[in-house]
């Protein structure tokens, strides 16, 4: 187990150097670019900016000094930027907070509606409650958070006085507070998850149910409880757990971005896109490689979680 | 089936199963629909409504029930919609008729999505038959570097690159991209996805490589092209129609975000993204502006997931093709 983890954090560590070289090559030396005519901003391109930013970061300097020197300042967390300054890596660690609310709280829910309907579904099974579920459910997944999010900011947020417009309040300071500016969040990100959801572990369900080893278990007499809990759902529980890890992952650069715009949460989602719309180069990087590591390292948790549920997969080739 | 025909092949019965399939024939038509409407928007602007999707009206007047109505009041409250030809869904805070703006959004979002798609398919394919067909050194880079994309939020790759490109734009060989060039989400979006149809198409293709036909086709002196194209591609056909509507649709839903987040489509242009981040803005007096891009993004989206889900249960009775996509995230 030891060695497994470890074994799948070198590799997300390789990952998130792979990401930073990408990231860094894009943003610094698209070809026949010159970086300093847009670190010049407003002032496009004039001798005299681009002769400051030549000067200021080095550009002179061969591209591994460059890349090296970039990182540093990155992980140290004092990246100079051209315009508005601080520190970059104790923003991102002040907005980190906020998004893993959003993200954690919306997996959950997700998860939760999704494994709750799904063992509805088995339980009426071909009957009318399981073809209004499964209907239901492929609705869900066809709304994009997107639309979700957009609607339920302007048509309940904006217009009610329970759900705040934007904002966020910490959970140690006042929970209700908390879950009040993050309940619609949580619904918009998580509805189409929990359509997904509901399919994917109910036809793991189905086909776990169909082996032989469940119907020896009901010939043992177990109770009907029994069988569901400890031997169908333990095992239909792999594949799915699989699936939500990578989403849980993909999350914090996917719907955070525009979920956190639309309901102005101040996590790394708008964080990002303020930033992008600054056109400052470093924070931009920084940011780029920040959440390189957040979402290289959450889906190396979660892997690990997943072959500590199932310890077949911890001898199985290590995936990403 | 008459007596001394020839038995129906795999993709006949697979039409057949289709054809009586009535849930996902109505959403193949409602698909259909959608995509004439909205490449008929032109149409629709000049014979229809009369104006373009980025003519402003701010100081005009039309006659509705006999009463003359200001196209935008003087408070600068656009008009919502008139159910008429001109105005169909209203106005925006420009005079723009939204109805025209709509159709022509949703025609950019659609070819952008249709020319990702394409882009996913023409590198995903060749990609993946290299991989499995080849295995050894081959298979575990290209594999290890889906894997990698594969990692990362389709969302946030695509919105890191089309920012880099936006910002200054690009010389790759020939070919000059401009910033705010459509070709940007258009190459993005079709990049990001392409992990997701290259490794299930690997898969098939590493077990498809140690049938006997394969080895037959080597045999018979075949080089790999050749094996490649004629023995292994017509296999692959049934996951690539399974998957290509979904696909599609993330697509869509990809470059609505990035439209909204300002890394797709360039604002004034109208795209589903454009719309719905314009509609926002002012839902108190005008919700019209964002319930319209909204339904039409979800129409879209709906219809091809049914249409996909029909596919499914055509191509794939089994359900052995494993799906790994959540709309654009």
């Amino acid at each position: 187990m030891i060695g497994f983890a470890a074994r799948r954090l070198g590799w997300a560590l390789a990952t998130a150097f792979v990401a930073s070289i990408v990231a860094f090559l894009l943003f610094w030396t698209i070809p026949n670019v010159d970086p300093s005519y847009w670190l010049g901003g407003a002032e496009k391109g004039t001798n005299e900016t681009r002769a400051r930013a030549t000067e200021e970061y080095g550009l002179d300097d061969p591209l591994p000094v460059q890349y090296v020197r970039l990182m540093r300042s990155i992980l140290n967390g004092d990246v100079e930027c051209f315009y508005k300054c601080g520190s970059m890596r104790s923003a991102f660690l002040d907005a980190l907070p906020v998004t893993l609310s959003l993200v954690a709280g919306a997996a959950l829910i997700a998860i939760a509606t999704g494994l709750g309907l799904a063992l509805l579904c088995v339980r009426y099974r071909g009957r009318w409650q399981d073809r209004v579920i499964t209907t239901a459910a492929a609705a869900a997944y066809s709304l994009p958070s997107l639309v979700l999010a957009a609607l339920l900011w302007a048509f309940v947020a904006y217009r009610s006085d329970l759900f705040p417009n934007e904002g966020y309040v910490p959970l140690t300071a006042d929970p209700l507070g908390w879950a009040q500016h993050l309940a619609l969040p949580w619904i918009a990100a998580a509805l189409p998850f929990a359509g997904a959801y509901t399919h994917v572990v109910r036809a793991s369900l189905l086909q776990t149910a169909g082996e032989d080893w469940v119907r020896t278990a009901r010939a043992k007499g177990l109770s009907e409880k029994r069988v569901i809990r400890r031997h169908v759902l333990r095992n239909a529980l792999i594949p799915p757990v699989n699936i939500w890890g990578l989403d849980i992952s993909h999350a914090f650069g996917g719907y955070a971005l525009y979920v956190e715009v639309i309901f102005g949460l101040p996590g790394v989602g708008l964080m990002t896109s303020e930033t992008f719309g600054s056109l400052d180069l470093p924070p931009i990087v920084a940011l780029a490689i920040y959440l390189a590591i957040v979402v290289v390292l959450a889906s190396a948790i979660v892997d690990i979680i997943t072959a500590w549920l199932d310890p077949r997969l911890r001898r199985s080739e290590l995936r990403t | 089936m008459r007596p001394g025909a020839a038995p129906a092949g795999p993709g006949a019965l697979a039409f057949r199963r289709l054809r009586r399939d009535r849930w996902a024939l109505a959403w193949g038509g409602l698909f259909l629909l959608l995509v004439v409407v909205f490449l008929a928007a032109p149409l629709y602007a000049d014979v229809v409504a009369g104006t373009g999707p980025s003519d402003n009206h701010l100081t005009d007047q039309i006659t509705i029930a006999g009463e003359p109505e200001y196209v935008v009041s003087l408070e600068g409250i656009p008009i919502g919609p008139t159910w008429h030809a001109e105005y169909l869904l209203g106005a925006d805070e420009n005079g723009r008729d939204l109805m025209v703006r709509l159709l022509y959004g949703g025609r950019t979002s659609l070819l952008i999505g249709a020319a990702a798609l394409a882009l996913t398919l023409l590198v995903a394919v060749p990609v993946a038959l290299a991989a499995g067909y080849f295995g050894g050194r081959t298979d575990s880079l290209i594999s290890r570097l889906l894997d990698v994309i594969w990692s990362f939020p389709a969302l946030l790759v695509g919105f890191l690159l089309a920012s880099a490109v936006n910002l200054r734009g690009a010389d790759i060989g020939p070919l000059t991209i401009e910033p705010g060039s459509k070709l940007i989400p258009i190459a993005v979006i079709g990049l990001v996805y392409v992990p997701y149809l290259a490794r299930p198409l690997r898969g098939e293709v590493l077990a498809l490589r140690e049938r006997p036909f394969v080895e037959a086709a080597r045999a018979a002196g075949f080089g790999s092209p050749t094996v490649m194209r004629s023995e292994l591609l017509p296999h692959l056909w049934t996951t690539m129609l399974v998957l290509a509507p979904l696909l599609f649709a993330n697509a869509v839903v990809l470059e609505s975000a990035l439209s909204f987040l300002g890394a797709g489509v360039p604002a004034p242009e109208p795209s589903f993204g454009v719309l719905i981040e314009d509609g926002i803005d002012d839902t108190v007096f005008s919700p019209h502006l964002l319930l319209a891009p909204c339904v039409a993004l979800v129409l879209v989206v709906l219809s091809l997931s049914g249409l996909a889900e029909g596919l499914r249960r055509a191509l794939d009775p089994q359900s052995a093709i494993a799906v790994e996509v959540v709309h654009g995230q």
